[in-house]
C-alpha cells in the first residue's frame, strides 16, 4: 500500500507542481475589487453573450441547472434596519491545485501553462466528478443539447463551440480572447501587453471591479492590485491556489465573515 | 468537347462576353449566384475576421455608445464604444441584450394587416406596397376632409434628428399632434432644476469626486440616468483616489439595488423623503454651516422642519437627522441626489426642490464633486414626454379628434396604469398604425402593423440629455443588414412623404433616412464647432464620424454661482408627506413600484438573457414576485413562495412572495417589468403588471405620473405560481464568502490598500 501511495503522490507532484507555469510567458489571473463591485450583473449577460451560453427556462432553471459560467452572490447581514449587503462575483478560481483535473478520469480538465483550468469537451465524458469536486460550484452541466428559436442562433460567437448533452463546461477567461491576442502578439513579435485581453466579464464591468492580466508580468496591473493588503482568495483554507484574488470589501460592522464557525 | 480547363475559362468570361460563355452563365444561374459572394466578397467581409461597427445603444435612454462585433455579416456581440465619454467602453445588462433584439425570434417578420377583430390578433401578411399604400390613402383622405389634424402620432422620447424629421413631417402634414411618451422620464427632475438652479437641463452629479453621497432614492446605478456613466463614477469614489474613500449613504424605504453597496441605509417612510431632506437642511443652517446673509430668512422658513417636530413622520430618530448633518457638512465635498423613487410620489417635484436646497445650503453646488450644471443643449427642442401627454391623447380619441394614429417604439397599453382605460379610448379610433418591431400590448390594439428596423439595422443618431458635463452626439449607422423584411422608421416617413403628392415631396427630397441624416449633419460640420473631428471635406468628417461612433467636445464644465432665494424654494418644497390612495384601515401597507434593473420599463422582458439574469436583490428569474419584510409575513402567516394577492383601491394583481429584509415592515414592493399579455414567447405570462393597480394621479405642474400613491393590503392566493430564485441561503453561515475590513482598517492601510 505504501508503496502506491507514494507512486501516486510523486506522480501527482510531476503532474501539480503548484506554479509550474511560472517558466512560462503568462500566468493569467483576475481581482475582483469587492469594493467596487455592485452586483448589476452585466457581467452575466456579458458571459452569455460571449459564450454561447444556452437560456434553459423556468423549469431547469429551479432545477438549478441554469448556465451561469459567472454569477453575482448576494449575502445579507443584520436584520432591519440594519441590514447590510454584500456582492461578490464567482467565476471558474482556475485553481493552481484544481480538485476538478485531479478527479477527472479522462484528463478532459487540465491546467495549461498560462495558468488556466481548460475543459476539453470533446474528451469530456460526462462523469460529474469534476462538479462534485469543485468547491465553487463553477461547473456547470449539459443535460440536454440546447436549442436556440431560429434566428437567435445566428448570435453565436463563432469563435466558440456549442457543447452538447453530456459534456462539462466552465469559464475558461475567455481562452479565444487570450488566442486572438496571442495570434496578434507573435504577428507584430511581441508579448501581449497589458491590457490586450480583456474577457467579457472584466469588458463590460461598469465600475471597474474587474481587472485581468498577466501575473508574470510585475508591471501588469494585476500584479501592482495584488500587492494590496486587501487581498484575499475564496475559500482560503481549501489550499486551492485560485488564479482568481478578490480584494475585501470595505465596510464597518459587518461579521467580517471570516470568522470560522465551529460545529459542534 | 470542353476540357475541364475550358469549361472554367468560359464561366469567367460569362460575365463580361456573350455567345457560349453567357449561355452558359445563364444555365448556372442558381449555383453562380451563390458561389460569387465568395469569389467576390464584400471588401469588408473576410471569414473569421471579426468588423466592429460603432453605433448607440437604444436599451435605455442614457445614450451610451457601443461597438457590434460582425462576423459574415452577422452581429455577435454589443461592447461599449471606448472612445465613448457617456460610458467609455463598458455597457450593462440592457445594452449586452441588445443582441437578442435583433435577432429576436418574436419579432413582426413584414407589414402585417388586421383581418380578424380589433386586439384579436389576427393578422394578414401583405407587402410593403400595399402596407404603404393603406396608409398613404388614408393620410390622403384626411388631407382631402380638410381634417390634417387629426393624425396623431406617438412615439418614446427620441432624440435626434429622427424627431426633426417626425416634427416636420407632421408640420407639412398640417398636424401639431407628435406626442412622446415615456414611463420613466426626467420631467419631474428638469422642472425641479429649472425652478430652483435656473437650468432646465440635467446636471451632471459628480460622484467620483464626493466624499459623501447622500442618495435620496436613486437607483443610480441601475436605471436611474445614465447607469454605466453613475457605476464607474460610483468606482471612482470608492477606490478611485489613493487613500480616499468616498462615503455612500441611501435613503429608500425598500433597498434598492444600488442602495445595496451604500455604506448605510436610512429606512425612511414612503413619501417623506424631501421633508427629511429639509429637517438636514434646517440642522446646517440653525449650525451656522451656511453663511449667506439671507441665513435668518432661511432659518424662519426652514424652521418647521426642525428634527424634533417632523422625525416621528419620517420615521427616523432626531439623533440620526442630526449625523447626517454633521456628516453632510464635514470635510466636504458632499452632494445630494434624488431619484425617480422620490419623483415618482405625488409631491416628487417638492421632494426634488428640497434636495437642491440641502445641495444649495452645503454649498455643493457648482463645485467638484457636488452638483455641476449644464448648458443647456441647444441643438434640439425636446418635447415634453410625461405621462400627461398619454391622457390627452386617450381624451382626443374618446372625443373622437384622432382618425389615424402612428405608434413607434411606446407600448403605453403596458405602461400606463390601467385605471386609465387606455384600450378603451384606443378602441374609438378608426385606424391604428404601428411600426413596432414586435407585437406588444399596443401593437396588439393595430390595424396595420409595418414593422420597423431594430437598431442595429438603422441609421440614427442620439444627443444625450445628461451627457459626460458637455454634449455628446452619438450616431448609428446599420451593423447588420436587415433580418427580416423591415424598414427603417424615417424611410417609412420619406415613403409617406413621397407618395402623398409632389407638393409634399419638394420639402422631403431625400432618398433616404440615411441621406437625410448625412445632409443634417453637413449642418453641423459646417458649425464646426470644436470637435476631436477635424477634417478639410465633410465626407471624411462623415466617415470619421462613423468610425469613432459620435462626435463629442470635452470642454470645461459649465458651472458657476446658483443664487437661490428663499421664496422660490418655499414656493415648491413640500408641505407635507406624500399622499396615498386607500384608507389605511382598510389596505395598510404602502406600495412601492420600482423599475427592474434589466426590464426597465417593461421593454427588456422579451430577451431571454435576460429573464435569465437572476435579479440582483432577489435572484428571481423568469418571472416577478412581492416583497415584503420577513417580520410581516410572519406576522401575516406567510411564507417565502406563497402566492400573493395584492389589492389596491385600484385592482389586484397576484405574485409568489419573496422575504426581503430590505424592505420597511409597513411597505410592500413590485417591481415593474414582467406581467405582459403579449410580447413574445419569452415574455408572455410571466406573473402580472403592477402597473394595473395603481391610481392615475399626476403631479398638475409637469404631469408626471406618481408611481407611488397607493396603499394596498395583501393575502394569499388561490392561484398557483411558482418563484424560481437561484440563490441558496442569503446568509453567508460563516463561510467567509466575501470578507470585509473596516474603515478604521482601511484607512491604517493607507496607500497599501
Amino acid at each position: 500500500m505504501p508503496g502506491i501511495i507514494d507512486r501516486l503522490s510523486k506522480r501527482l507532484k510531476a503532474y501539480r507542481t503548484p506554479g509550474y507555469y511560472k517558466k512560462y510567458d503568462y500566468h493569467w489571473t483576475m481581482v475582483v475589487d469587492l469594493d467596487k463591485c455592485n452586483g448589476c450583473a452585466a457581467c452575466v449577460v456579458a458571459c452569455h453573450a460571449e459564450n454561447n451560453l444556452p437560456t434553459v427556462g423556468k423549469d431547469e432553471c429551479g432545477k438549478s441547472r441554469a448556465f451561469n459560467w459567472i454569477r453575482i452572490e448576494r449575502y445579507v447581514e443584520g436584520e432591519y434596519p440594519d441590514v447590510k449587503v454584500k456582492f461578490i462575483p464567482i467565476m471558474c478560481q482556475h485553481c493552481d491545485k484544481a480538485r476538478c483535473e485531479l478527479g477527472c478520469p479522462v484528463y478532459a480538465t487540465y491546467h495549461n501553462q498560462d495558468g488556466l483550468n481548460v475543459q476539453v469537451y470533446n474528451r469530456c465524458v460526462g462523469t460529474y466528478t469534476c462538479a462534485t469536486y469543485c468547491p465553487y460550484d463553477v461547473r456547470r452541466f449539459n443535460w440536454f443539447t440546447y436549442k436556440w428559436d431560429e434566428p437567435l442562433d445566428q448570435q453565436l460567437n463563432p469563435d466558440v463551440s456549442v457543447r452538447e448533452m453530456g459534456v462539462m463546461e466552465k469559464c475558461t477567461f475567455c481562452i479565444q480572447r487570450i488566442r486572438v491576442a496571442k495570434d496578434k502578439a507573435k504577428d507584430e513579435e511581441r508579448e501581449i501587453k497589458d491590457g490586450d485581453v480583456q474577457p467579457a466579464c472584466v469588458q463590460s464591468c461598469p465600475t471597474g471591479a474587474m481587472v485581468f492580466g498577466d501575473l508574470n508580468d510585475p508591471n501588469s496591473s494585476v500584479s501592482k492590485l495584488a500587492k494590496s493588503r486587501r487581498t484575499y482568495r475564496l475559500l482560503e483554507k481549501y489550499n486551492t491556489e485560485p488564479s482568481v484574488i478578490y480584494l475585501k470589501r470595505v465596510m464597518d460592522g459587518s461579521s467580517k465573515g471570516h470568522e470560522e464557525r465551529h460545529h459542534v | 468537347m470542353l476540357n475541364r480547363r475550358d469549361f472554367l475559362k468560359l464561366i469567367g468570361l460569362g460575365g463580361v462576353s456573350t455567345g457560349a460563355g453567357f449561355v452558359l452563365k445563364e444555365a448556372m444561374e442558381p449555383p453562380v449566384a451563390k458561389l460569387i459572394p465568395y469569389l467576390v466578397p464584400p471588401e469588408d467581409t473576410v471569414p473569421g475576421v471579426a468588423n466592429w461597427y460603432a453605433g448607440l445603444c437604444t436599451q435605455c435612454s442614457a445614450g451610451c455608445g457601443v461597438i457590434t462585433k460582425t462576423m459574415e455579416g452577422r452581429a455577435k456581440k454589443i461592447e461599449g464604444n471606448p472612445l465613448h465619454p457617456i460610458n467609455r467602453g463598458k455597457l450593462c445588462a440592457r445594452g449586452q441584450a441588445g443582441l437578442q433584439v435583433l435577432y429576436n425570434p418574436d419579432r413582426v417578420k413584414g407589414p402585417l394587416k388586421r383581418v380578424g377583430k380589433r386586439g384579436e390578433g389576427e393578422f394578414r401578411e401583405v407587402s410593403w406596397e400595399e402596407g404603404l399604400s393603406i396608409l398613404s390613402g388614408n393620410l390622403k383622405d384626411l388631407t382631402n376632409r380638410n381634417e390634417a389634424g387629426k393624425l396623431y402620432l406617438l412615439t418614446s422620447a427620441l432624440r435626434g434628428h429622427l424627431t426633426s424629421l417626425l416634427v416636420s413631417f407632421m408640420d407639412s402634414f398640417g398636424s401639431s399632434n407628435y406626442f412622446q411618451y415615456e414611463l420613466f422620464n426626467n420631467s419631474n427632475l428638469i422642472y425641479a432644476n429649472s425652478v430652483t438652479i435656473g437650468s432646465g437641463a440635467i446636471p451632471d452629479y459628480d460622484i467620483a469626486n464626493t466624499r459623501l453621497l447622500l442618495s435620496f432614492g436613486a437607483d443610480f446605478m441601475g436605471t436611474w440616468l445614465s447607469p454605466v456613466r453613475y457605476a464607474r463614477s460610483y468606482g471612482d469614489m470608492r477606490q478611485g483616489r489613493p487613500g480616499v474613500r468616498g462615503r455612500f449613504v441611501q435613503i429608500e424605504p425598500r433597498l434598492s439595488m444600488t442602495g445595496a453597496s451604500a455604506d448605510e441605509w436610512v429606512p425612511v417612510r414612503p413619501g417623506t423623503e424631501g421633508i427629511l431632506a429639509l429637517s438636514i437642511a434646517y440642522l446646517i443652517v440653525e449650525e451656522r454651516h451656511y453663511r449667506g446673509a439671507d441665513a435668518k430668512r432661511w432659518m424662519d422658513m426652514l424652521k418647521r422642519y426642525n428634527p424634533d417636530e417632523v422625525a416621528g413622520e419620517i420615521d427616523i430618530s432626531v439623533r440620526k437627522i442630526g449625523e447626517l448633518a454633521e456628516e453632510f457638512v464635514e470635510g466636504g465635498p458632499s452632494l445630494a441626489i434624488g431619484g425617480d423613487n422620490l419623483a415618482s410620489y405625488d409631491n416628487g417635484i417638492g421632494n426634488l426642490v428640497a434636495v437642491n436646497v440641502l445641495n444649495y445650503l452645503a454649498g455643493s453646488i457648482g463645485h467638484k464633486g457636488g452638483v455641476l450644471l449644464n448648458g443647456k443643449d441647444k441643438t434640439f427642442k425636446r418635447k415634453s414626454v410625461p405621462y400627461a401627454q398619454l391622457t390627452k391623447l386617450g381624451d382626443s380619441a374618446l372625443e373622437g379628434d384622432i382618425e389615424t394614429l402612428i405608434l413607434y417604439n411606446t407600448n403605453p397599453l403596458f405602461t400606463a396604469p390601467s385605471g386609465m382605460k387606455l384600450g378603451a379610448s384606443l378602441e374609438n379610433i378608426p385606424l391604428i398604425v404601428s411600426l413596432s418591431s414586435f407585437m406588444d400590448e399596443t401593437t396588439g390594439m393595430a390595424d396595420l402593423i409595418l414593422p420597423a428596423h431594430t437598431s442595429l439595422e438603422d441609421w440614427g443618431d442620439d444627443f444625450a440629455d445628461h451627457g459626460a458635463g458637455y454634449s455628446v452626439a452619438t450616431v448609428m449607422q446599420p451593423a447588420v443588414s436587415p433580418v427580416f423584411d423591415t424598414k427603417g422608421v424615417g424611410d417609412v416617413f420619406l415613403a409617406l412623404a413621397a407618395s402623398l403628392g409632389p407638393g409634399f415631396k419638394k420639402d422631403f427630397p431625400w432618398r433616404s433616412f440615411g441621406d437625410f441624416l448625412k445632409d443634417a449633419w453637413k449642418k453641423i460640420y459646417r458649425r464646426n464647432r470644436g470637435s476631436g473631428i477635424k477634417e478639410r471635406s465633410f465626407e471624411d468628417f462623415w466617415s470619421r464620424l462613423l468610425a469613432a461612433g459620435g462626435w463629442w467636445t470635452p470642454s470645461p464644465k459649465i458651472s458657476g454661482a446658483v443664487n437661490l432665494s428663499v421664496g422660490k424654494a418655499s414656493s415648491h418644497i413640500p408641505s407635507a408627506a406624500a399622499g396615498f390612495d386607500g384608507d389605511s384601515d382598510k389596505f395598510p401597507f404602502f406600495l412601492t413600484v420600482y423599475s427592474h434593473s434589466a426590464f426597465l420599463d417593461g421593454r427588456g422582458a422579451n430577451l431571454p438573457w435576460l429573464q435569465e439574469m437572476p435579479d440582483p436583490m432577489t435572484s428571481v428569474v423568469w418571472g416577478t414576485w412581492v416583497e415584503m419584510n420577513p417580520k410581516t409575513a410572519r406576522h401575516l402567516s406567510l411564507k417565502e413562495g406563497d402566492m400573493i394577492r395584492v389589492e389596491s383601491p385600484y385592482g389586484e394583481i397576484h405574485a409568489p412572495l419573496y422575504l426581503y429584509p430590505g424592505i420597511r415592515p409597513d411597505t410592500v414592493a413590485v417591481p415593474i417589468g414582467q406581467g405582459h399579455t403579449s410580447y413574445g414567447r419569452y415574455a408572455k405570462e410571466r406573473g402580472d403588471n403592477p402597473l394595473a393597480i395603481l391610481p392615475p394621479r399626476v403631479d398638475t405642474r409637469t404631469g408626471a405620473l406618481a408611481l407611488n400613491s397607493t396603499r394596498v393590503r395583501v393575502f394569499k392566493s388561490t392561484r398557483s405560481g411558482k418563484l424560481v430564485k437561484m440563490e441558496g441561503s442569503a446568509r453567508e453561515l460563516g463561510r467567509g464568502i466575501v470578507q470585509t475590513v473596516s474603515n478604521k482598517e482601511f484607512k491604517k492601510m493607507g496607500k497599501e490598500a
